[in-house]
């Protein structure tokens, strides 16, 4: 399958031959799964197609013109900076052009005024190492070092260490971006000069469309060039050591220290959470789930299972443990007032201190997150929530029970209620839920759970971050707006008349359900008889729709 | 839960299956490893995919065209070939996954090599070039056999009968006699009487790298026969591709373990640290320059000893019996470090990239024959780094990293001087 021959003959003419093929052997290698992030899963199977070209493009002036092709000749794309984050960054349509930005990889530091520009290409750890360099850090979000920075920060954006640097829509400065119809859009004090040290600039804010609140999954256009605050850190080195894979950050205890704390309770693991950050203290505060401290541990697969399968809902349930990283940001003094402090919430709380290693693998440079992978194969992240530290022990329960009804095929994991921390000083705290499973099992379960727990959401009017294009925008849209799907259908609509721009995303959910014949019986909500595409896209969708059905059919002949 | 037979036989790409399947495109194949991730320069590890920027050349997209061609998706074209060959096979990519993931990224890419010839695809032509030398005259080059021990000279002092026999390889008895003359002379140096083959033949390097085991094994067993008949209890090599052949491909080939094997393998570098700690190496004569080390992928992250497995696969994707995947671990990082720290006069400064996370000079498995360009725009990336830590000299222990930075050095107009381990060694040593 290829796209039209002008339209390539076009994209040749902005790039080189060099930088585009439409080669089935080039194009395979951009396949979505078979694993991955939410891949093996009916969504990754139904919806993602092997590109029919791909290009990289290395400047904006020829994202533009790309962009200007595909509307010229209703080719869709899809940008795609690293491509880690699951189905979502893949082509969903045949004949697509796969946008890979990772030649967009400039990279400038403004020393005087700690930001740093990057293009779609830079990665967190490239990024981190240019910061902690000068003494500065940013926040790696928890999906890892590998991700590319603005990817990240156009759809999440925190880690544990946002306990004190805040939201990601704070860091995102003066930001570049070719919209679907391939003009310029500049933003924040970029509007008005070349200066890209705003983020707010004069005139609507328009991050908020930008971002949306976990992201647009890349249908509202490229974001070529995006300026991050940098924040101040502390002058020493962290010292990378060991040989893979037992590689870790040395920290110089006397700026930079873990320390765990076992709690007696829930409430008391929540309760030193608000303390520690009404008092002000520390880097970042989290709880994190048991089986990451196997995966720590295992040498291997079997090994985790080996430790994982000796544990019990009752020792899940009993696991109180708050991390704390305390930075002497000023000095070392400033670290040892902190733990001062620490230990005096603690002694309150009951909080029983325990030993850590004077090294950092997870946060700081964030190198482990391809482990969420290790035990199972496959994994996503089925909710994450951005509200208050007492939700998430009120939400994960819930999750945890409904787990149960799918577990197998989901991973027994004795009733994990996810892991959480505390964002802004403790004012909002963050959850995230985890799911893991094998592939080659029947992943109907894992479809299904999906989906429930975004009703279930709904049910016990609980908030949830995975709204917009993670689920299907007809159930939620009207429970949480009444009509956010209306307006994102409006906003779409004005800066993508055409539809071009990762067709049918924020709407792909909505088709994947309509085409799965195994999600009917799930479908509890109303739809309209059309989904509201333009007509080009209806004609295709629809095509597509009718072979994979077709598709379907043979498949269900030959096991027969 | 059912489970399915596996192996790890490269002869058959579908006992990858299941690791090719599993890639989660999180590219910490491509990467420098984040704890040492030293920025925005530098920062990559996979020359295959620096060369050609299509994800396709990472071992990302190898995995997935690995993974449609034991579905029997794909055909072999000129391409896939060239995504297929165009790779050094440096293990970088091996080690970076099996820090978090258990996934045999290295063997998936040597088996659909195997897969290729079986097809008739592959090797590339100037592969079966090679082969065809190497039949006709056991030599990579083609260069008369008879000239194969023209290296010696008269000062160098060849036991009749040793402990240890020296393995001299295609490239340090034919184009590099200078690495076989430094080797053989360090060994005279601190009294260590040494043998050579009755009748050397190439170590098969090229022809297991391509995927052409038959031809391989053939030369194993008879490399392996041969040593046996000597004696010797241990072979030593200055060669860095010979090394790893003796030490884990010969065993890979005939299904044994490298610690079946009836003597040890050792490299230069790991004799040389030896020696020096037992004080019958001293390099007392002062080497004046600010020099830095390339680790050459076959002593370091390929090196791990080879264990023949086979088992099932079942919940989970979890493996039975327990297999000690090989990450990288064992390779000789410390002891050219040791060895080259203990002369006089030397300033030594890291690569950037070191160890594990060391960027292949890209000559190496048949790359630099069938795809020359990879090889010399690898190497010249290299350079660069060379260039921006300051060294005045690059040391590796493999004669194909040192032509190809002398080339690349050359065509470029660098002032880096090219050294073999040996060399440098031997100019430490009084005479
Ligand atoms: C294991 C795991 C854990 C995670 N945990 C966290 C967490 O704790 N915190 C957190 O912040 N995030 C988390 N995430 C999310 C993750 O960090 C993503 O934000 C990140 O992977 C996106 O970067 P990428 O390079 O993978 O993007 P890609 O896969 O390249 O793209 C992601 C999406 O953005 C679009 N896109 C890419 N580049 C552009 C561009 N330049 N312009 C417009 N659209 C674009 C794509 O079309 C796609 O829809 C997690 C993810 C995983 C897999
Ligand atoms: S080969 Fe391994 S390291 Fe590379 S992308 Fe795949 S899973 Fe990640
Ligand atoms: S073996 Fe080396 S060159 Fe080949 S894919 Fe892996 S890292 Fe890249």
């Amino acid at each position: 399958m290829a796209i039209v021959k002008e339209a390539y003959k076009a994209l040749e003419d902005v790039v080189g031959a060099a930088y585009l093929s439409d080669d089935p052997v080039i194009c395979e290698g951009y396949r979505s799964g078979p694993a991955g992030y939410e891949a093996g899963l009916g969504y990754e199977r139904v919806m993602t197609k092997i590109p029919g070209a791909v290009v990289m493009p290395k400047t904006t002036e020829e994202v533009q013109k790309i962009v200007k092709i595909c509307n010229r000749y209703c080719v869709p794309y899809v940008p795609y900076s690293t491509g880690f984050y699951g189905p979502r960054s893949h082509c969903h349509m045949e004949n697509e052009l796969l946008v890979d930005l990772k030649r967009l990889n400039d990279f400038e530091f403004d020393e005087k005024h700690w930001y740093a520009v990057v293009g779609s290409g830079v990665v967190y750890s490239q990024f981190q190492e240019e910061c902690l360099r000068r003494g500065g850090y940013v926040v790696i979000g928890g999906g890892g070092a590998q991700a590319s920075v603005i990817a990240n920060l156009i759809g999440d954006g925190w880690s544990p260490l946002s306990h004190r640097i805040g939201l990601p829509h704070r860091r995102i400065l003066g930001t570049e971006m070719v919209l679907p119809d391939g003009e310029i859009l500049r933003m924040g004090s970029l509007a008005v000069g070349d200066d890209w040290f705003w983020g707010d600039g004069i005139g609507p804010d328009l991050r908020g469309l930008l971002r949306g609140y976990t992201g647009l999954r890349g249908c509202l256009g490229i974001v070529t060039k995006m300026a991050v605050k940098v924040l101040p850190f502390q002058p020493e080195r962290l010292q990378p050591k060991g040989i893979s894979p037992n590689t870790a950050l040395a920290l110089p205890e006397k700026r930079v220290k873990w320390i765990n704390y076992i709690m007696p309770s829930k409430e008391t693991q929540v309760k030193a959470m608000y303390e520690i950050g009404k008092a002000e203290i520390a880097g970042a505060v989290t709880k994190v789930p048991l089986f990451w401290r196997a995966i720590a541990k295992a040498e291997c697969k079997e090994e985790f299972w080996d430790i994982w399968l000796k544990e019990t809902p009752e020792t899940i349930a009993n696991f109180h443990i708050v991390r704390v990283l305390l930075i002497g940001f000023t000095s070392e003094e400033q670290l040892e007032y902190d733990e001062n402090v620490l230990n005096d919430i603690m002694m309150e709380l009951g909080g029983q201190p325990r030993p850590t290693k004077p090294s950092d693998e997870s946060w700081i440079k964030n190198a482990d997150s391809a482990g969420m992978w290790l035990m199972c194969g496959s994994y996503v992240s089925v909710d994450y929530v951005i509200e208050t530290l007492k939700q998430a022990t009120e939400h994960g329960p819930v999750y945890a029970e409904l787990k149960k009804k799918y577990t197998p095929p989901l991973m027994p994991d004795h009733g994990d209620p996810g892991w959480f921390q505390s964002f802004e000083l403790g004012y909002q705290g963050y959850s995230e839920f985890l799911i893991y499973w094998d592939q080659d099992e029947d992943t109907t379960g894992v479809d299904h759970f999906y989906l429930e727990t975004s009703k279930m959401n709904i049910n016990h009017r609980f908030y949830t971050s995975l709204i917009g294009p993670h689920q299907p925008m007809y159930l939620t849209g009207p429970k949480y707006g009444p009509n956010y799907h209306e307006w994102m259908l409006k906003i779409k609509n004005e800066f993508d008349p055409l539809w071009t721009c990762h067709p049918p995303v924020p709407f792909a959910h909505d088709e994947f359900v309509e085409r799965a014949p195994w999600m009917h019986e799930l479908k509890t909500w109303e739809t309209p008889k059309e989904f509201p595409y333009p007509q080009w896209v209806k004609e295709r969708l629809a095509a597509e729709a009718a072979t994979f059905r077709a598709g379907l059919k043979s498949e269900a002949k030959v096991k027969k | 839960m059912p489970t399915t037979k596996v192996n790890l036989e490269t002869t058959d790409l579908s006992n990858y299956r299941y690791d090719m399947s599993r890639c989660i495109k999180c590219k910490g194949c491509y990467w420098v490893e984040h704890t040492y991730m030293p920025g925005v320069k530098f920062s990559t590890r996979c020359p295959s995919n620096v060369w050609n920027d299509f994800d396709s050349y990472g071992a990302f997209g190898k995995m997935r065209i690995g993974t449609a061609l034991v579905e029997g998706k794909l055909d072999w074209t000129p391409k896939l070939l060239e995504i297929v060959y165009a790779d050094p096979l440096c293990g970088a990519c091996d080690v970076g996954c099996k820090r978090n993931l258990d996934l045999e990224i290295g063997l998936s890419l040597e088996a659909m090599r195997v897969k290729a010839v079986k097809d008739g695809a592959g090797p590339m032509p100037a592969h079966k070039k090679i082969a065809e030398n190497i039949a006709a005259t056991h030599n990579v080059f083609g260069s008369a056999h008879n000239d194969r021990k023209k290296w010696l000279t008269k000062d160098i002092q060849v036991a009749e009968k040793a402990d240890v026999l020296y393995f001299v390889g295609c490239t340090a008895s034919y184009t590099n006699n200078e690495i076989a003359q430094a080797t053989a002379k360090i060994l005279n140096a601190t009294k260590t009487p040494f043998m050579l083959m009755p009748d050397e033949w190439c170590c098969g390097n090229t022809l297991q790298s391509v995927g052409m085991l038959d031809e391989a094994r053939e030369l194993a067993k008879r490399n392996i026969e041969m040593v046996k008949s000597t004696g010797a209890k241990t072979v030593l090599l200055s060669c860095a591709e010979g090394y790893r052949m003796w030490k884990v491909e010969y065993p890979k080939l005939l299904n044994i373990a490298t610690a079946d094997l009836p003597f040890t393998v050792v490299h230069l570098t790991e004799f040389a640290d030896s020696a020096l700690k037992q004080g019958s190496l001293r390099p007392t004569k002062p080497v004046n320059v600010r020099l830095t080390y390339h680790d050459s992928c076959s002593i370091s992250r390929l090196a791990d000893p080879w264990t023949p497995w086979s088992g099932e696969r079942g919940w989970m994707g979890t493996v039975s019996p327990r297999l000690k995947r090989r990450r990288g671990t064992q390779g000789l990082y410390g002891q050219p470090r040791n060895v080259i720290s203990s002369i006089p006069g030397v300033e030594f400064v890291e690569m950037i990239r070191a160890r594990e996370n060391a960027f292949c000079c890209g000559a190496g498995r048949g790359t630099k024959e069938a795809f020359p360009t990879l090889a010399s725009s690898s190497a010249k990336h290299r350079l660069e780094e060379v260039k921006e830590i300051g060294a005045e000299v690059l040391v590796s222990a493999c004669p194909w990293c040192k032509n190809n930075f002398a080339q690349a050095v050359k065509e470029d107009g660098n002032h880096v001087k090219v050294m073999d381990f040996s060399e440098l060694v031997l100019a430490s040593l009084d005479a």
